[in-house]
């Protein structure tokens, strides 16, 4: 599965006020690629932090519902963040971990233990109520939606593509600091 | 037999209660924690302070990160750690104080200096203001407690800066005058 027809699955089951926290990365850039209209934060660096800063923002706005769309490099670098989470219990937030099992941006170096990691074994054993993961795109159209719908926390696998991301020649037009603004604006606007 | 409830006073709980109040009338909802013994009175009042949502994290950076996502969403938060924890989290303080420029507190007990009865201890107290100087993180250390104002005016202060302040605090200052080291 291409990482973008797994970003295209969530622009199509999300709900119109749905919240999406992006960790850094070539998962950023599927979900920048599809052009979904839901409000979204790039977490981008510091690396790691996407989970934290997802439940922080699940936290603060109990009234939305938060869907964070992370690389696996990324939460391998923290997984604790997962005992942590499983531990605060937000109902309102759900985690979609794109495995492409490689540091993409970085040049496509392997994670350490590449192919062995259970990311739905670890989440379960952390302690997390609900956990799916889908080797395909149709077991990915079926449990998207499926995370989405249920009641409370949960967490998504999808295995997707080794496909290069290289750093974008142009890092945009604005900040994170500005970019941070235009969110806060938009979050205000919706409340 | 007729148990009688005693009602002992914690060394501690005065302050704990102190600066429990200082936030909640900072209007900070969301507080983070990792325990220090010298930590143990103030996030026992912390949980049990029905104003602010506290969680418990498995390292200090994640404390970090979550009242930087709080903060994001509109909410004041603060993470209280040792200083160790600020020390792990250089790299997310320096990303959320200068990249994203999200305002938070941090409340950390400041181990390694006189008050400490421990040789483990004492690099913290050397390195932990250069640390925060390096990062361009604002930071004030706390000896006394007294009415706790410092918590509210460090949430003002990151307000105003976008940034996180870090109040490094003193034993006597989260515990009182007790002489008996932990």
């Amino acid at each position: 599965m291409r990482r973008t027809v797994a970003a295209r699955l969530f622009a199509k089951h999300l709900a119109p006020d749905d919240i999406v926290v992006c960790g850094l990365g070539s998962t950023r850039r599927a979900w920048s690629e599809v052009g979904a209209p839901q409000l979204t934060y790039n977490a981008s660096d510091p690396m790691g932090m996407g989970p934290a800063l997802a439940l922080g923002l699940a936290l603060a706005r109990p009234d939305r519902r938060i869907v964070l769309l992370e690389g696996d490099g990324d939460l391998a670098m923290n997984l604790g963040a997962l005992v942590t989470i499983a531990g605060a219990a937000p109902t309102n937030l759900r985690l979609a971990v794109f495995i492409n099992d490689r540091y993409e941006t970085g040049g496509g170096q392997p994670l350490p233990n590449a192919g062995n990691i259970s990311y739905v074994m670890v989440a379960a054993g952390a302690g997390w109520p609900w956990t799916g993961e889908a080797h395909d795109e149709s077991q990915a159209d079926r449990l998207v939606p499926a995370l989405l719908e249920r009641p409370g926390l949960g967490l998504l696998a999808l295995h997707v593509d080794a496909e290069p991301s290289p750093y974008p020649a142009d890092p945009g037009p604005t900040s994170q600091a500005e970019d941070k603004v235009a969110f806060q604006r938009r979050l205000d606007r919706a409340s | 037999m007729v148990r009688r409830a005693v009602r002992v006073s914690e060394p501690g709980a005065e302050n704990a209660e102190r600066i429990v109040s200082a936030l909640v009338a900072a209007k900070v909802e969301i507080a983070t924690s990792l325990p220090d013994s010298w930590l143990a009175p103030l996030i026992a009042r912390i949980a049990a302070e029905p104003k602010i949502r506290h969680v418990r994290v498995t390292r200090e950076d994640d404390g970090v990160g979550i009242c930087a996502g709080a903060s994001l969403g509109g909410k004041r938060a603060v993470l209280v750690c040792q200083n160790a924890g600020v020390l792990l989290s250089a790299n997310v303080l320096a990303g959320y104080a200068h990249h994203h420029q999200l305002p938070f507190l941090v409340l950390a007990v400041y181990r390694g200096s006189y008050e400490d009865r421990f040789h483990y201890q004492m690099y913290k107290g050397l390195v932990t203001e250069p640390v925060l100087d390096g990062l361009r993180i604002p930071y004030h250390v706390v000896d006394d407690v007294g009415d706790a104002s410092i918590v509210g005016d460090a949430v003002r202060e990151a307000d105003l800066g976008r940034k996180p302040v870090v109040l490094l605090f003193r034993r006597a200052a989260l515990l009182g005058d007790v002489t008996k080291a932990s």
